[in-house]
């Protein structure tokens, strides 16, 4: 039988450990959402109580368990087309202004951190298929990455709720969704194969050296998430990911000028994005 | 062309550096002429609480902006004493950029810089205890306010009280009231003093 009992010092301690391991802080007013999701992790691994869990998840040589509590305390809701300004800015002034830089047949590379359940990296698939002519003079990669394991196996698997395309045009949505007989809705296969999916802790230097040479990361309403300090140190994995004169796009009330003067601001006609300077 | 998987050369599961990843090399590393190198050598040495003082002597020697961010975020995930020491070494420094980098850092470093913000507010140079009252602007910790009124309360700088007055017309409570009423007697002849005394009294008040 669970001990269901977390004192406030017991939320502390895991609070603390918890935004070490990710960046992540839980202010108090938190606690509900936090206790309730440790509960539930104490009664799935039969620890007992909160030393018990703790202890499991400090200890444990796999992770396993940080893993499982990562999943559930990450928030993963979003929908297709969000902020579409941004995917507009993308298509009409970002990708026109990369593409004059680059060496023609070079691949361009594009980041999508939180990706969560895909609604993002799918979005900017279709964006780029639908309203961007140089797409048929240039490969695109598109990488999408998530701390949250579950996540991102539905994000894989490509299948969303009527409210999640809501804001999808009937032509889109008849062109690259499949309607399920529950009422949900499969993106293309085409799409599914098309955009990498990996597994990423932003806060761990092992996970995020290999990721380099991008042209655009979209990593939009994570920062509001983490505290300065972790924010300083988000900036610091994106500038190294990007190549010189790429570009990160971030939600609409984040703003990288008060985290990092690594980046300059570009007012594109359709958004304020942030660039990597050409020259360090 | 189209949307296409893994065209390119190195592929995300490798980690492309080349260089030994260990203190020795990084340190070596930390000096090499290009500062792609530079940087990436200094963010690594977030592993290494030793790599401090490699990293401060970096630092008065660096040109590079892009590096010197990294080092500076190195030093505040290492957070140790060593670290907080050379960033207050940054607040004696000429060059404006790297005081305010080392004051946006050191606002991220609570625990640290509680151990020594009584040193740097006492420090003999009013610059400097200027920076240590801007420092407490974004500190999370508890005692902000108490440090705030030590400074109205003792000291004889007139623009390190008024900065210190002016984060209490944000931060403060009524704890702060009488110790800002004595400042104005303090500084009797500055007509300054009182105005901005008087929106702190009123703000503090209000939010009462």
């Amino acid at each position: 039988m669970a001990d269901n009992s977390i004192t406030y010092e017991d939320f502390v301690k895991f609070r603390e450990f918890f935004y070490r391991k990710t960046g992540i802080y839980f202010e108090d007013s938190k606690r509900y959402f936090v206790d309730k999701r440790i509960l539930e992790r104490i009664e799935a691994t039969n620890t007992g109580n909160f030393r018990g869990y703790f202890n499991l998840l400090r200890f444990q040589a796999s992770g396993d368990e940080l893993q499982h509590l990562i999943n559930a305390m990450t928030v993963n809701e979003t929908y297709f087309f969000r902020e579409e300004y941004q995917f507009n800015c993308l298509v009409n002034s970002i990708l026109p202004y990369i593409t004059k830089t680059k060496t023609p047949g070079s691949l361009i590379r594009i980041w999508s951190i939180p990706s969560s359940s895909g609604e993002e990296p799918y979005s900017i698939a279709i964006y780029l298929t639908e309203y961007w002519t140089g797409l048929k003079d240039w490969d695109v990669e598109i990488i999408a990455s998530d701390i949250d394991t579950n996540i991102l196996k539905k994000a894989k698997e490509g299948r969303y709720s009527p409210r999640s395309v809501q804001y999808l045009s009937e032509g889109i949505l008849k062109k690259y969704f499949k309607p399920l007989p529950d009422g949900d809705y499969q993106i293309s296969d085409d799409f599914r194969q098309a955009v990498e999916f990996t597994h990423v802790n932003l806060f761990n230097l092992t996970d995020t050296k290999p990721y380099r040479h991008f042209d655009v990361i979209f990593c939009r309403n994570l920062l509001i998430y983490f505290d300065d300090q972790s924010r300083r140190q988000a900036a610091e994995v994106f500038f190294d990911a990007l190549r010189p004169g790429g570009f990160i796009c971030l939600g609409h009330s984040e703003s990288m000028s008060r985290i990092s003067s690594l980046f300059k601001v570009r007012k594109f006609p359709e958004a304020i994005v942030y660039q990597k300077p050409e020259e360090l | 062309m189209a949307i296409v998987k893994q065209r390119q050369a190195s592929p995300i599961s490798q980690d492309e550096r080349r260089h030994i990843r260990d203190l020795t090399g990084l340190i070596e590393q930390l000096s090499d002429p290009n500062p792609i190198a530079r940087r990436w050598a200094a963010r690594d040495m977030a592993n290494y609480p030793d790599s401090v003082s490699a990293l401060a002597g970096q630092l008065d020697r660096e040109t590079n902006g892009t590096v010197r961010e990294a080092i500076l975020t190195t030093l505040m995930l290492i957070g140790n004493t060593d670290a907080v020491s050379a960033l207050v070494r940054c607040l004696r420094s000429e060059d404006a950029a790297l005081r305010n980098d080392a004051i946006e850092v050191m606002k991220n470093m609570p625990d640290a810089v509680s151990m020594i913000i009584r040193d740097l507010l006492r420090d003999p140079d009013p610059d400097v205890r200027i920076f240590a009252v801007n420092i407490l602007e974004s500190l999370r910790h508890p005692d902000v306010q108490k440090w705030l009124i030590e400074v109205i309360s003792n000291d004889k700088d007139i623009n390190v009280c008024s900065t210190a007055v002016d984060l209490l017309a944000e931060v403060g409570t009524e704890d702060a009231l009488s110790a800002l009423e004595a400042l104005k007697g303090r500084f009797s002849e500055e007509p300054y003093i009182a105005f901005s005394v008087d929106v702190a009294l009123k703000r503090i008040k209000d939010n009462g």
